[in-house]
């Protein structure tokens, strides 16, 4: 994966400010009553292209007036704004272009706004040939004929069924695939191959590749609908149909990742294992350490691998199959042969690789991230007490009925290799009574602002030690504190903040996981995980995080954040364990808020403890106050954050509305002007000879278009101006608030 | 000497097991206090002598004494006295033992009160000069002991006759015999309990009399006693030679009609072709022919259309839309939350494309049972939503798929069957091995097997119980195997008595209205089926076919049985059990909704769904809410595994709702609608009629009913002034009440 192309960006980001600012269109309607709005890429239509090709694509964003450059993780893919007949880009819509080198798979774009840049969208470049569903395919008889092998990109409405048709060859074998979940749709796809006259043949729901032989030739139709029948922008999908040899294994497509890929694979793992399963041998035996290929396959497979081991020997086991996107559970006992090898005693059971922290639960608010950092797989440690004959009995706790070939796991044995990965998502928490809202926050700072990201870890092979995590490439004005996760713990909490004087800009960070392991020094880029949508109530849609990659920050100065607190002094703060420590804080307010006093908790290592403080919204400063009776951290230096959530009266870009107003103002003198001079040439004609008539006239008919042309402008602008007041409406709107981090140096008594 | 020793010796142990045998043949003592009056009364035992004239008292009725949370009245005995011990308790111990008087037991509250001597919320039970009543005295008088341990057991009661074949009208008194583990018997007809299984056929009565009535066919008397159940069969044929049967097609036909010879029973005339594609395509595929197939039908001269016919039907989707609606309501698919939508339709879905590709019921079983995973990669997973206590799951389980109402064993013996506590929670140790993972979803888990021993503790004893299935066992099942697949190993098994027999008779009443046995989910051995060896041919079928549903359905649908007549005739008027004829029955609520629209050519809106979704088609029960018309007409809810939960009992808010309801009249007056095509059209009144009539009950009208329709639609209608209104507005006002008419019509509201 590669960052994406910024350098253009840059340059236009005060321009897209600029027009945004003017034209004041935001493309999707603020309903949300929490969170800031924040720059969001919804959809690229179509959503995917074929290798070495140029095409156009619409794009629905939302918070974004007036979309910029749209910007992609490969290079291979570029994208200009497309020009309409004088030269002007036309709103939301691009040329683009695939090299010809571009591999075959899953990119992601990323458009740049007023509020800076968007959260990420996945684009597919293929090979086979491209096309774009024609509305209105929704009965048999306005079927899209589909040509073997093709893609087509195409959007399910609410409450209808999407059309094809192939010509099939008796006794072939097509493969159907409808890409969806994999590529960030909201649909869960149901497909249908029926006959000529739509009767259904056999359907697939559960999202997976279609398998289909035809008894027949001939027309063939394939049906395609969500699962529920929700439809609408958001339930795009890409229809592939390829012919494939009968006895060809069935291809897996490619797909994003989920959050629990994270932490596969470990660290210098071989790109191939040394070993094969052997599905025909009851009990293989292997030698330790060993690295495993196999497959759950058939239905209620068990697989059983024995080997010699000594005692006092420790091993790591690891497998991975729920990350490499099957829907699995492996569970493996290791057992060990009586000493008269009558039969099997188990020593020690592996499942579940557990939460770094604990996601939410379904309750009436949230009680954790709703992100889930843990996995189906397995790792564990495996201490050989006994020396004697052992063998590993790996089977998958979904697999009792199902039987899928594709269903495939590695599994490694190895000795101890401590190492760790790291994974970081948007805070998220609950902003007002039963809100449970899971909403997709690209990186897109206002200056001004604090933001939070929760960084866990999976530690492996026993490593315990401290994670330092190092950020490059922030936008000017844009520093990040925070940067560690303690030894023996799995989370840490990293603070992006913007200075209220930070410039508009963007940039491609870079954050790295660091630790000391024995002598070396490991290092790992950190991940990053984002919700697909923006959800606003995780009860009604289930969100579906995923992981995303670079990490682009941007500032916007369009707005800035509605408050401001900030440590008075930039210094480190000292207090002796059992004191209390008071920070004199800052206030610097730009916007009003609901209510008088904000309560804030304390973020840092260890520092949770804090008990809760209020201060007043409407003080210019505070005393930030800690305990450290309560907290009781060891003596050291820590970087912690004040945080708690308001409601703030919110306008959404009100700048635009003097801006409509002087256009508005220009508009109508234009159209007085034109008035004017109609009404001259109106009564021009009443006394003019004959012929000079029919002059008269043209003029008279060129003085009426104008003036009919600057009424329709007038009325334009006054719509326009109205939509920016209604957006610009102060909206109660709840936010996180993040104080600017404060250094703290805790003295022993 | 030592010869003369051994000789005595010889002797004596003679003389000792000759007493020992004569004391053996006569069992428990019979207390003949009215034949010897004055001999000395032996001990009484509570066990074979007082607890059986309370059940026979019904003292300990589920509705009387044993009722679940505290019995009647403060007095609780167990359900039928299968638990002797808590019986003693609280006959004897409990209150204090107020309830019985040693030193005058004539004055025991227990006697007192059944008695009628004092008030009694349950009337006169026993008479005091009756010798049960007398067996109670002298019980008391003796100490009123327990003797749970040594009383003799009772093996097992014979009915005699078992069976018999009786002319309408006759009697038959029945004997009880009970035979104990020590080889002893004895006649316990006037302790028995006698219930039959159609009283419209026959009527029994406490003392075992069976009467006979003049309805034809094969009826059973379910004799209890202490837990023990046997039955008596009575054929009842009527006194009629029938000397000429429909040619058979299938295996069906001949045990039918087999039976019906004997039952002196002949069958109805063969259906025409019209009223046979109506029939069946109402039975398999839940929807009316259309005009075009109809026309088709009629006019193809093949000898084999019929079966073409079947085949067009089975391969159609609405085949699988109709039989996954019958299925997923009894799998409780039901929406009590708006975020049960997804599991729902996927689960629906599953249903509804395994009918579709014809997956061997067998495996659609084994994938539900031992479901893993979450809802959408594996969509049976939603069943384990449902359903989610261990105990519900055995309980539908062997109710759904093996016929078998195990609810009573959870807290009892099965009073009409020989399942025990025991044999409950050990199918419920199957289940005990269910893990679950939370999901994103409010309400829904992940479903894996977790590792252990299954096993569940008797809820009486506390005594571990592993899985076994019912009266059979299985090897013991490792921690690591998922005990659910050793349960749907035994189900698929082809010599399983229930599993096959279970979904046949299911199927065989879905086609027949009445199944082979009935209810078609309470199979026992108390409850025989009216024609068994049909029941097992069709097993047997079933079974060979690999568990095929479609060859099940064709099986049934291609036989001449079901291709009879519902017209009777006068000597199979009264048969409602041999299927001499078709029985009529009312549409469901679903395939009357979607009838209804077919012949009104509109389309019912449902919320979220395509426009021109069937009604057949609905994935769950939430859409009952949106539609009065399927309330009405009883569509389930989906909270029961019991087909009973459908109501298709006709009433009169079915008919009012008919005759006046909005939703009804609205259709039958759209703007699209059929009335309104057929007055637009050039056809002629007489072609209007006719095509009326194909599609609503697939036939020409007669020419009677063409005069008096064509009559109506020709009157010219007069305004509130007496003048003629429009034409053509009469003429469509007119189809309107026409077809109005028509849908309120028996032939249209039955498939017959």
């Amino acid at each position: 994966m590669t960052s994406i192309d910024l350098h253009v960006a840059k340059k236009l980001l005060w321009l897209i400010l600029a027009c945004s600012v003017a034209l004041g269109n935001a493309a999707v309607s603020r309903a949300q009553s929490v969170c800031l709005p924040l720059p969001r890429l919804l959809s690229i239509s179509p959503m995917g292209g074929q290798v070495g090709t140029s095409f156009d694509v619409t794009i629905a964003a939302e918070n974004m007036e007036e979309p910029g450059p749209l910007l992609f993780e490969n290079p291979a893919i570029q994208a200009t704004a497309k020009l309409d007949a004088q030269g002007k880009p036309i709103a939301n819509q691009y040329t683009l272009t695939i090299a010809h080198d571009c591999p075959a798979g899953l990119y992601e774009a990323r458009v740049l706004g007023r509020l800076g840049i968007s959260s990420a969208r996945i684009f597919s470049v293929g090979k086979l040939a491209e096309v774009v569903q024609k509305p209105g395919n929704t009965n048999l008889a306005n079927a899209i004929e589909l040509a073997v092998p093709s893609v087509c990109n195409a959007v399910v409405s609410t409450r209808a069924i999407d059309f094809y048709s192939f010509e099939a060859v008796e006794g072939k074998r097509y493969i159907i695939q409808c890409s969806a979940r994999g590529i960030d749709s909201k649909l869960d796809p149901v497909v249908i191959v029926g006959d000529s006259r739509g009767t259904d043949l056999v359907a697939q729901r559960t999202g997976d590749t279609l398998d289909f032989v035809a008894k027949t030739a001939g027309k063939h139709t394939i049906k395609i609908h969500e699962l529920t029948f929700k439809g609408g922008p958001g339930y795009f999908y890409r229809l592939s149909i390829e012919e494939l040899p009968i006895d060809a294994p069935m291809p897996i497509y490619p797909s994003t990742r989920s959050v629990s890929a994270f932490s596969w694979p470990p660290s210098g793992l071989a790109l191939e294992p040394s070993i094969a399963e052997q599905e025909d041998v009851l009990s293989q035996s292997i030698s330790l350490p060993a690295d495993i290929s196999g497959r759950f396959y058939p239905a209620a497979d068990v697989d059983t691998y024995e080997f010699d081991a000594q005692a006092g020997q420790t091993w790591w086991i690891e497998v991975a199959s729920e990350r490499l996107g099957r829907p699995t559970d492996p569970s493996l006992i290791v057992q060990m042969q009586s000493p008269d090898r009558s039969g099997w005693l188990d020593v020690t059971e592996f499942n579940d690789i557990s939460s770094p922290m604990k996601p939410s639960s379904n309750g009436y608010a949230y009680d954790g991230p709703p992100f889930d950092g843990g996995s189906t797989d397995i790792l564990g440690k495996l201490e050989i007490k006994e020396s004697g004959h052992y063998r590993l009995v790996l089977s998958d706790l979904f697999g009792g009925t199902r039987k899928d070939p594709r269903n495939v796991y590695r599994l490694v044995v190895r000795p101890a290799q401590p190492d760790f990965c790291v994974v970081a998502w948007g805070l998220h928490m609950e902003l007002r009574n039963g809100d449970r809202n899971a909403l997709s926050k690209p990186l897109a700072l206002r200056a001004g602002s604090t933001v939070a990201l929760e960084v866990v870890t999976v530690r492996r092979d026993g490593f315990d030690g401290e994670i330092a995590l190092s950020v490059e490439g922030l936008p000017t004005g844009v520093t990040a504190q925070g940067l560690r996760i303690p030894a023996g713990k799995m989370r840490g909490v990293l603070l992006l903040t913007a200075a209220q004087d930070a410039p508009q800009g963007i940039s491609n960070a870079v954050i790295t996981a660091t630790a000391k392991i024995g002598e070396q020094t490991i290092s790992h880029p950190m991940q990053m995980a984002q919700m697909v949508w923006p959800i606003p109530d995780a009860w009604s849609e289930i969100p579906s995080p995923r992981l995303v990659s670079g990490i682009p920050v941007s500032v916007t100065t369009s707005e800035l954040a509605p408050i401001t607190i900030a440590p008075s002094e930039r210094r480190v703060y000292e207090a002796k364990l059992g004191e209390t420590l008071k920070i004199p804080m800052i206030h610097s307010l730009r916007s009003e808020f609901s209510g008088a006093v904000l309560q804030l908790k304390t973020m840092g290592p260890g520092f949770d403890a804090n008990p809760q403080f209020d201060v007043s919204l409407a003080a210019s400063s505070s005393e930030a106050i800690i305990n450290l009776a309560s907290v009781k951290p060891p003596p050291g230096e820590y970087t912690v954050a004040f945080y708690g959530s308001a409601v703030a009266k919110y306008r959404y870009n009100p700048l635009a509305i003097s801006l409509a107003e002087n256009e508005l103002k220009k508009a109508q003198e234009e159209q007085q002007r034109a008035a004017e001079v109609l009404t001259q040439k109106t009564q021009a004609l009443a006394s003019i000879s004959a012929e000079q008539k029919s002059a008269a006239e043209a003029e008279l008919a060129e003085a009426t278009k104008k003036k009919q042309e600057l009424d329709a402008k007038v009325t334009a602008v006054q719509e326009k101006l109205k939509r920016i007041n209604e957006q610009a409406t102060p909206r109660d709107t709840a936010e996180i608030i993040i104080s600017e981090p404060v250094n703290v140096r805790v003295l022993a008594p | 000497m030592r010869s003369i020793r051994l000789l005595h010796a010889v002797v004596t142990h003679f003389f000792l097991c000759v007493i020992f045998i004569c004391a053996s043949l006569a069992g428990p003592r019979v207390h003949a206090f009215a034949s010897e009056p004055d001999a000395a009364p032996g001990p009484v035992s509570m066990v074979n002598e007082v607890l059986p004239i309370l059940t026979k008292a019904g003292c300990n009725a589920g509705t009387c004494h044993a009722k679940a949370s505290n019995g009647q009245n403060g007095f609780q005995l167990s359900l039928l006295g299968f638990e002797p011990f808590e019986d003693y308790q609280h006959l004897v111990l409990e209150g204090r033992g107020r309830r019985l008087s040693n030193t005058a037991p004539e004055q025991s509250l227990l006697l007192l009160k059944a008695t009628g001597q004092v008030p009694h919320g349950g009337g006169v039970r026993l008479d005091p000069n009756s010798d049960p009543y007398r067996v109670i005295v002298e019980w008391i008088r003796q100490g009123a002991l327990y003797d749970g341990q040594s009383a003799t057991k009772l093996r097992s009661i014979e009915i005699q006759p078992s069976e018999a074949i009786l002319a309408p009208g006759a009697e038959q008194r029945l004997k009880a015999i009970a035979s104990y583990e020590d080889g002893s018997q004895k006649d316990v007809t006037e302790l028995a309990l006698f219930e039959s299984n159609e009283s419209s056929m026959a009527t029994v009565d406490e003392a075992g009399t069976v009467k006979v009535q003049d309805i034809p066919g094969s009826v059973s008397i379910m004799v209890r006693y202490q837990g023990m159940v046997g039955v008596f069969r009575a054929s009842v044929p009527q006194a009629f030679v029938v000397e000429r049967f429909p040619e058979a097609k299938n295996f069906v036909d001949e045990l039918v009609f087999g039976n019906l010879k004997k039952l002196g029973i002949p069958t109805s005339e063969l259906t025409d072709d019209a009223t046979f594609l109506r029939r069946v395509s109402l039975d398999v595929a839940g929807r009316l022919p259309t005009e075009q197939e109809l026309a088709s039908f009629l006019a193809n001269p093949s000898a084999g259309k019929r079966d073409d016919a079947i085949e067009q039907l089975l391969a159609s989707g609405e085949y699988a839309d109709f039989f996954a609606n019958k299925w997923t309501a009894m799998l409780k698919n039901r929406r009590d939350d708006a975020s049960d939508i997804t599991s729902n339709f996927a689960f629906y879905s599953w249903v509804r494309d395994s009918l579709l590709a014809n997956k061997p019921y067998d495996q659609m079983v084994r994938e539900l049972l031992a479901a893993t995973g979450t809802v959408l990669s594996n969509p049976p997973v939603a069943w384990y939503k449902r359903v989610k206590d261990p105990k519900n799951q055995l309980e539908d389980v062997a109710q759904l798929f093996l016929g078998v109402r195990m609810q009573c064993a959870q807290c009892h013996h099965h009073p009409f069957e020989r399942w025990s506590q025991d044999d409950y929670y050990s199918l419920a140790a199957f289940f005990s091995q269910v893990g679950r993972k939370p999901t994103a979803t409010r309400g829904e888990d992940m479903i894996f097997h977790k590792r252990g021993l299954a096993g569940v503790a008797n809820a009486k004893t506390g005594q571990m119980r592993r899985p076994a299935p019912l009266g059979e066992s299985v090897q013991e099942i490792p921690p690591d195997q998922d005990p659910r697949l050793k349960l749907a190993d035994w189900m698929a098994d082809s010599k399983n008595p229930f599993f096959a027999k279970a979904v046949v008779n299911r199927y065989w009443k879905h086609f027949y209205r009445r199944g082979l046995i009935e209810p078609e989910d309470d199979i026992r051995d108390s409850n025989p089926a009216s024609n068994p060896e049909l029941l097992a041919a069709l097993e047997a079928r079933f079974i060979a076919s690999g568990f095929d549903l479609k060859d099940l359905v064709r099986t049934l649908v291609r036989s001449t049985t079901y291709q009879l007549s519902s017209v009777p005739n006068p000597q199979n008027i009264t048969d409602l059990q041999n299927f001499s004829r078709y029985y009529p029955r009312r549409l469901a609520a679903e395939v009357l909704l979607d009838a209804v629209d077919d012949f009104a050519m509109t389309r019912t809106d449902f919320p979220n769904l395509p426009p021109g979704t069937r009604a057949i088609a609905l994935p769950d029960n939430s859409y009952n809410n949106a539609s009065p018309f399927l309330k009405v007409f009883g569509r389930p809810e989906n909270e029961s595994v019991c087909e009973c939960e459908r109501i298709q009992t006709s009433s009169l808010a079915q008919s009012l709702h008919l005759m006046n309801a909005n939703d009804v009249k609205s259709k039958l007056a759209s703007a699209t609608g059929r009335a309104e095509s057929l007055a637009k059209s050039d056809k002629t009144p007489e072609q209007r009629v006719e095509e009326i009539y194909a599609s609503a009950f697939s036939r020409k009208p007669t020419p009677e009913e063409l005069a008096t329709a064509v009559g109506y639609l020709v009157e010219v209608r007069v305004d509130a002034n007496g003048n003629p209104i429009d034409p053509g507005k009469s003429m469509r006002e007119n189809l309107q009440d026409l077809l109005w008419a028509i849908i309120n019509s028996k032939e249209f509201l039955f498939n017959h």
